[in-house]
């Protein structure tokens, strides 16, 4: 064995034994050179070794999993909000459909009850609407990811959002730092997706976004928007080689489904 | 994770427990900032979540992570505009604070390959931080990295080599931070 076959397995023996090992180590015996760089190699391997795992402490796990926690439990809750507006509306299908036939029936007027004062409800629907925006509003503009996080996942909870709110996604698209906020802002944007001004941000961002994870996720709401005037700009994407090669890739397939 | 991909969310809570230290220890040592690692642990969770439907039943759940684990690295130095790596000064010493003249030395040359590390390439330093820390082995790299093995054999003997080209470079007598450790920000 050559000295530099024998150097070159020496590295490959640190990541486990080299398939060579008994001519690797023939070698050494015979050359003077090689068995100091094998040593040196032993030591920089070693001393490598001497720095401490890197694990979270007591505290730093904790916070993780109340993150964890929280996350799941946003999720569980988004996922419970559908399941119980879904339960709503057959409720309310159910009610409906028995109010009727309890009115063809002529059994109405057994069963009338005077109704609550229309404005003391409205008056209260519209103060949890108020206070619903100024949360939504209030946990985007927060330090913590985790808590924008929480703000954009609220925003879908308000049953007509005002502009603001609207304003407030389409600037957490464009500017916020954490990839996760701005991912989140695109998917809560989907409900607003009827508006141009939407629709426009959309194909600005997608221009403009860093992130491949986000700049996918805007082509999927364009081509769902079925923005055709967004064809030039991703056909731009499509053809750009500094763009993320994924990215291309939905890029092309965005052209193919708009075209 | 089959679970979780099926809608089973409770089940991410014990994937979190089981992976959550790895995961840590690879972005702190990739970004040498253990605040950043902890968010970014973060990251990789809320990116399993999201993306769950496209796990493959034929995947490892560590592998998988870890894919995931580099994309929202490679998004921290790129989004966060973040082209340097920090040392950290939480970091322990390599002896355990054992106070002798034995322990000093060995904290003193920990900390001389703490810094080359710091000062080697991006790529070349995961490359090392797979293979030493996680105790990855080339194939495992190679399905990581999505290259061959022997591509992996080729960037790993130029890693060490210029890791060794550094840390024999770096001056005995420079500030190697053991006793009164510095944040020091360096360019990779």
């Amino acid at each position: 064995m050559q000295c530099e076959a024998a150097r070159e397995a020496l590295i490959d023996g640190l990541n486990g034994s080299p398939d060579d090992r008994a001519e690797v180590e023939r070698h050494l015996a015979e050359c003077a050179a090689c068995r100091a760089e094998a040593a040196s190699l032993t030591h920089l391997w070693d001393t490598i070794g001497t720095l401490g795992p890197e694990g979270p402490d007591a505290a730093a796990t904790a916070r993780m999993r109340d993150r964890l926690e929280a996350m799941l439990a946003a999720n569980d809750g988004s996922q419970r909000s559908r399941r119980i507006f879904y339960g709503l509306q057959a409720m309310a299908a159910a009610v409906l459909l028995a109010l009727g036939l309890a009115l063809g029936m002529g059994i109405a007027r057994y069963t009338a009850t005077p109704a609550p004062p229309a404005s003391e409800i409205n008056v209260m629907r519209q103060e949890l609407q108020d206070l619903r925006h100024m949360i939504t509003l209030s946990l985007m503009q927060q330090q913590s990811a985790t808590d924008r996080l929480k703000g954009v996942s609220w925003s879908g909870q308000i049953d007509a959002p005002r502009n603001d709110i609207v304003q407030a996604l389409l600037d957490a698209l464009a500017n916020d730092p954490n990839v996760n906020v701005r991912l989140a802002s695109v998917d809560a944007l989907e409900r607003f997706a009827d508006r141009e001004v939407v629709r426009r941000a959309a194909v600005d961002a997608v221009q403009t976004q860093m992130s491949p994870l986000v700049q996918i996720a805007l082509i999927d709401f364009i081509v769902k928007t079925g923005e055709r005037e967004s064809l030039d700009v991703l056909k731009r994407i499509a053809d750009d080689p500094q763009v993320h090669e994924a990215v291309r890739a939905r890029a092309t397939w965005g052209v193919q489904m708009l075209g | 994770m089959l679970a979780v991909r099926a809608g089973d969310l409770a089940r991410l809570a014990p994937l979190f427990e089981r992976h959550h230290r790895a995961l840590f220890d690879y972005l702190a040592r990739m970004t040498g900032n253990r605040a950043a690692a902890e968010d970014l642990v973060q990251d990789v969770f809320v990116r399993i979540l999201k993306y769950r439907h496209t796990f493959r039943d034929d995947s490892r759940f560590d592998t998988w992570a870890f894919r995931i684990a580099r994309n929202v690295r490679a998004d921290y130095f790129q989004g966060g505009q973040i082209r340097e790596i920090a040392l950290d000064e939480a970091a322990e010493p390599a002896s355990g604070g054992a106070g002798t003249a034995e322990a000093f030395e060995l904290d003193r040359q920990a900390a001389r390959v703490r810094r080359a590390l710091s000062l080697l390439r991006e790529d070349q330093r995961e490359l090392i931080v797979l293979a030493r820390y996680r105790g990855m082995k080339y194939e495992a790299i190679a399905d990581l990295l999505g290259v061959e093995v022997g591509t992996v054999k080729v960037r790993m003997h130029r890693a060490i080599v210029h890791l060794r080209e550094i840390f024999l470079g770096l001056s005995e007598n420079e500030p190697c931070s053991v006793k009164q450790p510095e944040k020091r920000l360096l360019m990779v």
